[in-house]
């Protein structure tokens, strides 16, 4: 990734949030997904990035691994006729929060957006240094 | 010469790019030849060999890309556009020093006219 390297880093860029907006959409996808008690609750995903060392001779950004940002214990609700119910009749639902995820969602996108905006403005760059003298 | 000082800009712009070795190529038989010449040229072929060979390597990223796209493989949408992006860019690039050089050739040709 030598040359038009700009481009293969916001390649990377965008990489990672993709993966961000896939870990929040499966967030909100189990948000009503609930377990027995006897199981622990769906906990949240949240990506870990970092930096991947410029002086290397790459650079960009990766993802480090996805953590769990919710609690397995979860939120205790009292649903009596849920077939997953226990003997006091609770089931376990994710304690996630959908506001979170749905800031969390803008930022993914606008940084996805930003990131596609570098890509092609670095392409127009290039394409500008390839008509040096052309007269164009 | 001025134009070394385009080579030279060129070289710090993207070093990896083959330089045109305009000045030398230019002076057959006007000038005295050079021992080193042929050198030269040669140097010029294969300066342009390993871009060519760049290009292909990127091209060949691009077209697995778009395999992968077709197969339903590709987990990134923008990996795809993006190499083919990078692709177009170098092919453009080659053919853009290929011109030159092939502009410098005529000038010269046209010296005798």
């Amino acid at each position: 990734m030598t040359i038009f390297q700009a481009i293969g880093v916001a390649g990377t860029g965008a990489t990672v949030h993709r993966k961000w907006l896939d870990a929040i959409s499966d967030n909100i996808a189990n948000i009503n997904t609930a377990k027995p008690t006897s199981e622990a609750a769906y906990q949240e995903k949240r990506v870990q990035v970092e930096a991947v060392d410029y002086g290397a001779g790459t650079s960009g950004v990766r993802v480090a691994g996805v953590t769990a940002a919710s609690s397995p214990e979860g939120r205790m609700v009292y649903e009596p006729d849920n077939a997953l119910a226990d003997a006091e009749g609770y089931v376990r639902y994710p304690d996630v929060d959908l506001g979170s995820q749905m800031s969390q969602m803008i930022m993914a996108q606008r940084g996805y957006q930003a990131n596609l905006a570098v890509v092609d403005r670095a392409r127009e760059t290039y394409l500008a240094a390839l008509r040096i003298g052309s007269g164009g | 010469m001025g134009i070394e000082a385009l080579g030279g800009a060129t070289r710090g712009v993207a070093p990896s790019l083959p330089s045109l070795p305009t000045g030398s190529v230019a002076p057959a038989g006007l000038v005295e030849q050079p021992a080193s010449s042929g050198d030269v040229t040669n140097a010029f072929g294969a300066a342009l060999a390993r871009g060519l060979q760049s290009v292909e390597g990127l091209e060949a990223t691009a077209d697995s890309k778009a395999v992968q796209a077709a197969t339903g493989d590709l987990t990134d949408v923008h990996d795809y556009v993006i190499a083919a992006n990078q692709a177009k860019l170098a092919t453009e690039l080659t053919v853009a020093v290929r011109n030159k050089a092939v502009e410098a050739f005529s000038e010269i040709m046209r010296l005798q006219a």
